[in-house]
């Protein structure tokens, strides 16, 4: 229950603080509430790779490649980056800007997932009939 | 990580603003702003380790 304590004091603090800032320097505001997102998660990136070695572990018992699951690893790491990414460039009024970061990462995301679609279709073609 | 950064930037943009106006009222526009620009690269090192350290972290943690 600390870490659940210390969240929701850094984000109240980091709301406050930009609130003062922003008719001083609406600049320095940017800058608070992006330090506050970083402090936020760095508080819970531990929690991260717990649940990340608890699902290699169920990996290993179905006894999957584990090829697939790198991938999907970085699937979702690419997935938190953009959403991070997009955030700041939309909380600094570049909405535009943070929507060709999320298609740029789309993109990239269904490059990377394509031989696993592909390993699909095969599969699939190789149980039909001829 | 500690929370102090926030209060840190914040000090940094008060103490920006703060000196700002004092060298404008004074009548040294150029100083002033060069003030400005030195606060708000001083707060863009301290953001821009942040980002770094989150990004390096999320490279160990997802092995890119």
């Amino acid at each position: 229950m600390d870490i659940i304590l210390k969240i929701v004091s850094i984000g109240l603090i980091t709301c406050l603080a930009t609130l003062v800032i922003r008719p001083l320097r609406n600049d320095f505001a940017i800058f608070i509430g992006i330090a506050g997102g970083m402090i936020i998660i760095f508080l819970v990136i531990n929690y991260f790779t717990g649940v990340l070695s608890s699902f290699k572990d169920i990996i290993s018992y179905t006894g999957l490649n584990s090829n697939l699951y790198t991938l999907l690893l970085k699937i979702i790491g690419i997935g938190y980056l953009l959403e991070f990414t997009a955030g700041i460039c939309n909380e600094t009024g570049n909405n535009s800007l943070g929507d060709k970061v999320l298609l740029g990462g789309k993109l990239v995301i269904m490059v990377m997932a394509m031989p696993i679609i592909t390993n699909i279709l095969t599969i699939i073609m190789g149980l039909l009939p001829k | 990580m500690d929370v102090e950064i926030i209060f840190k930037i914040a000090a940094i943009g008060l103490l920006t603003a703060v000196v700002g106006q004092i060298l404008k009222q004074t009548g040294k526009e150029e100083i002033s702003t060069f003030a400005t620009l030195a606060g708000l690269v001083i707060v863009l090192v301290m953001v821009l380790n942040l980002i770094g350290d989150l990004f390096s972290t999320l490279k160990t943690i997802f092995n890119f």
